[in-house]
């Protein structure tokens, strides 16, 4: 008897808002030929248009999964985090306010979602890492020079997490530290202090 | 500074490798598919509100919607919902440790689980201060418990501990309480170390190989020392001689030995002899041990209880908010097989938690989070309450330890440091170890800390920072948690017709007797999992330049005879007990002498590297042996074994001694 209910109210949803989707279609039509900005994409997919989501999801794909890469640095990693901010996306597009920037709020998905993935993966690569860990720091020490790149990112990703962030949006996505500030949703003096931790700890490297 | 900042521009040069186009397929198809289907989802809402479904749920979509503009940046439902409080709990604590949890939301449109969330941390609220009042009662009598959940009583305790000069002045006169909500570091006192204390050590004396051929002593890893040198010398403070424990110095790093390869064999000895850097008519007989590294599945599960000092004198950006956050670190290494209780001492004894498995975070750093600084400090009755937890957790196999995390303060509760002593050493006994974390400076009482770690069966750690917290609770936890050998003795025998004299460089506090080594009721320092030791000794070969005792007129000294003639220098001798047996086991290899080295450059990184740490280590000693060798050569000796140096560990040394050459000019 439930059940029934819902179905039924489900379908005269349909039949109500019919109107509105064909509508819908015709606006996307002429909106996406000249170039619509991210504003107009988000409007149009949180009115229903899924060519508008897909075009969004098209133009910030790779704005993601490079995000993802930089913080995890493993590509299946990376992909993985990418195809979750992409699903959730769709369910949170409507969310998005436009009081920042799209890619400011984009990022903070972005790195939440990084953040879940670390966790719940965290306990199960624990042992995985530390093993890896180990056998390089058994490798020779010839090449240093080659290696301090790859040091400074390993030590930038080990870093308390805030500063980990703060460095990585200053440098790694060349943010300035107001949109950083906007992205961590601190102050911008914080986002200082942050990158100014981050090189105390680094100055081995630095 | 501004030089130092372009490299960090190296990062923006990151290269992603090409994402897979077909996984781009993939991934864009499902999010289309979440995509329609979060459009039916909101048709079928809408058409309900159309509806007129209830005041109730257009209540609560004002409440969702009011949530979701306010918080653009939050996470936001996939599923997993019920974990998302969980998890985000330590993530909050870690960098918020002081500030309640103001940056948590609940999951949109969930309010059952939120109303859940709610009542779980009301419950804990309720049932805290009830048990919490009714241990303590029972304990001592009549005394007030500070830390229940009355957060407005709380603050205020800790206000008064941080404004009422009288509390401050009477003992901690060197300490400048800061806020404590403020993480930021607190400016240097110039004479921040003024209130630790440090026993006063003299350095190993040397040894005439035919009137005292036998050295023998007991390992140590403990690192305690470093860690509070880097702090003094980053601080800008040459630190007190007697603060500079030369094995601790040398044992803080970890050096790729050769390891042993099964857990039977719990540990391997790799030995050199070596031209001495600081000396050129000695050599160093250097020995470095590697334990055993098992699996992290193999892991005994623990049982740790957690002895928090939440003393005024703890009222210190680096002292109880830095614990509350490298105790988070700890959490993560552990799971549903361990348990963790918590017992604070501040004014009196409490339990803050009872009992707990592990993998139960949330509930954990809630009561973590309770904790404030304030009052007198009575370790004593801490101590005995957190035995008590102790022991009732204990079950079959566990690894039992209380891990006592203060500044030093020991004023009231079992009065003297000897009671204090023989009640760990007893309780060691009854298979529960101790560790102790050191924190903060000004009020540090090292060598009350030291002998209680070393009576316990633990190491002792002094954790100056964030990082620190994470070389000792995260990274080195295996070793920290789990003993692969315990009663771990060296006894050297040095050869009188190669080794004219000889000197132990450091472990002057680990000392024995040469009875001792064959005598398996003597307590010696245990081998956790992956550690590593060293030990160095400094002899002086027979014909050298160096002697610096005159054969005698009247006596004749020669040796009688010996079995190796001129082969050999010394003979070593290693026993340690497997962590569930109580009979040592012994190893014995003899030190040749054509496996010498004659030079320092055919060493291995690691052995120079040591000897770097040691040739410090005494430098900052003012040690009587390795004093004329300078900074600039320590530093181009370290430099030059610097290896790989994946946590930067050995680099930071480096710039330490930067440090030092620049102080002691």
């Amino acid at each position: 008897m439930m059940i029934g209910l819902v179905v039924n109210y489900a379908n005269r949803g349909n039949e109500n808002f019919g109107n509105f989707w064909t509508q819908n279609m015709v606006l996307e039509k002429q909106d996406l030929s000249d170039k619509p900005d991210d504003g107009e994409l988000i409007e149009l997919a949180n009115n229903g248009s899924r060519a508008a989501f897909a075009m969004l999801l098209e133009r910030h794909y790779m704005l993601i999964y490079k995000i993802a890469y930089q913080w995890l640095g493993h590509q299946s990693d990376a992909e993985d985090v990418t195809q979750e901010v992409c699903l959730k996306l769709a369910k949170v597009l409507k969310s998005f306010d436009g009081r920042a920037k799209f890619s400011s709020w984009l990022y903070r998905i972005v790195l939440n979602v990084v953040r879940d993935m670390q966790r719940s993966r965290g306990r199960q690569n624990k042992r995985h890492i530390a093993l890896k860990d180990i056998t390089q720091a058994n490798s020779p020490a010839s090449q240093e020079e080659a290696t301090t790149y790859s040091q400074m990112w390993q030590a930038v990703r080990k870093l308390p997490q805030k500063q980990c962030d703060a460095v990585l949006l200053v440098y790694g996505q060349e943010l300035n530290h107001f949109e950083v500030a906007q992205i961590m949703d601190v102050k911008e003096s914080t986002v200082s202090w942050y990158v100014m931790e981050a090189k105390k700890s680094l100055k081995g490297l630095l | 500074m501004v030089k130092k900042t372009d490299k960090l521009d190296i990062l923006k040069n990151a290269e992603a490798p090409e994402p897979s186009k077909a996984r781009r397929a993939q991934n864009l198809e499902a999010a289309m598919l979440a995509f329609d289907k979060e459009q039916q989802e909101q048709l079928k809402q809408k058409n309900k509100t159309f509806q007129g479904n209830g005041l109730m749920r257009r209540l609560m979509s004002i409440f969702n919607n009011k949530r979701r503009t306010f918080n653009m940046d939050m996470r936001i439902p996939l599923g997993g919902v019920a974990i998302i409080g969980l998890v985000l709990l330590p993530l909050a604590l870690m960098y918020n440790s002081t500030t309640s949890l103001t940056g948590l939301n609940s999951p949109l449109g969930q309010p059952v689980q939120e109303k859940k969330d709610m009542q779980l941390s009301e419950d804990l609220n309720k049932e805290k201060p009830a048990k919490l009042e009714e241990r303590t009662r029972s304990e001592n009598d009549g005394a007030i418990v500070l830390d229940n959940a009355a957060p407005v009583a709380e603050s205020e305790v800790s206000e008064m501990a941080v404004s009422s000069p009288a509390i401050q002045m009477e003992s901690k006169l060197a300490q400048r309480p800061e806020p404590l909500g403020m993480v930021a570091p607190a400016p240097t006192i110039m004479d921040g170390q003024a209130g630790d204390k440090f026993s006063s050590e003299d350095e190993s004396s040397l040894f005439i190989t035919a009137q005292n051929p036998v050295s023998t002593f007991s390992i140590d890893v403990d690192t305690a020392s470093y860690s509070y040198v880097r702090s003094q010398l980053e601080n800008g403070i040459m630190p007190n001689p007697d603060a500079v424990r030369i094995e601790e110095m040398v044992n803080y790093f970890s050096y790729d030995y050769q390891a042993p390869t099964s857990a039977n064999v719990p540990f391997m000895q790799s030995v050199e002899v070596y031209p001495t850097p600081w000396n050129e008519a000695t050599k160093l007989l250097h020995i470095g041990i590697k334990g055993f590294t098992p699996e992290l599945s193999e892991r005994p599960k623990s049982n740790l209880v957690l002895l928090i000092d939440s003393s005024g004198s703890m009222n210190a950006p680096d002292k109880l908010p830095l614990l509350k956050r490298s105790f988070s670190l700890l959490l993560n290494q552990l799971d549903e097989n361990d348990t963790i209780s918590i017992v604070a001492y501040a004014g009196s004894a409490g339990v803050v938690l009872e009992p707990t498995k592990a993998s139960e975070k949330r509930k954990i750093l809630k009561a973590l989070e309770r904790l404030s600084a304030g009052g007198s400090t009575a370790g004593g009755q801490g101590i005995e309450l957190a035995y008590e937890l102790a022991e009732d957790a204990k079950s079959e196999g566990s690894n039992n330890r209380v891990i006592l995390a203060t500044d030093g303060d020991f004023n009231v509760g079992i009065s003297t440091p000897d009671a204090l002593k023989s009640f760990i050493e007893k309780k060691r006994d009854d298979d529960i170890s101790l560790s102790v974390l050191g924190f903060g400076s000004g009020n540090y009482n090292d060598e009350l800390m030291q002998a209680l770690a070393q009576n316990g069966n633990g190491n002792a750690f002094y954790i100056d920072s964030f990082l620190e917290a994470k070389k000792v609770l995260s990274e080195e936890i295996l070793g920290t948690l789990m003993t692969i050998a315990k009663d771990v003795k060296i006894q050297v025998e040095f050869n009188p017709l190669t080794v004219a004299e000889y000197r132990l460089v450091g472990y002057e506090t680990r000392a024995l007797k040469r009875e001792d080594f064959n005598n398996d009721k003597v307590d010696a320092g245990d081998i956790g999992a992956g550690h590593t030791v060293t030990a160095i000794y400094e002899i002086t070969p027979v014909g050298s330049s160096a002697i610096s005792v005159d054969a005698l007129r009247y006596q004749n000294e020669k040796p009688v005879s010996t079995i190796g003639n001129k082969q050999e220098y010394a003979f070593l001798k290693l026993r340690y007990k497997l962590p569930n047996e109580d009979k040592s086991k012994l190893i014995e290899v003899p030190i040749r002498v054509d496996a010498a080295k004659d030079n320092i450059a055919d060493i291995s990184p690691e052995f120079r590297f040591g000897a770097s740490v040691a040739a410090f280590a005494q430098k900052l000693r003012g040690s009587n042996y390795a004093d004329n060798m300078s900074y600039e050569e320590i530093e181009a000796l370290a430099r030059d074994a610097k290896g790989e140096d994946r946590f930067g560990y050995r680099a930071e040394f480096i710039s330490l001694v930067d440090i030092a050459n620049s102080l002691s000019k």
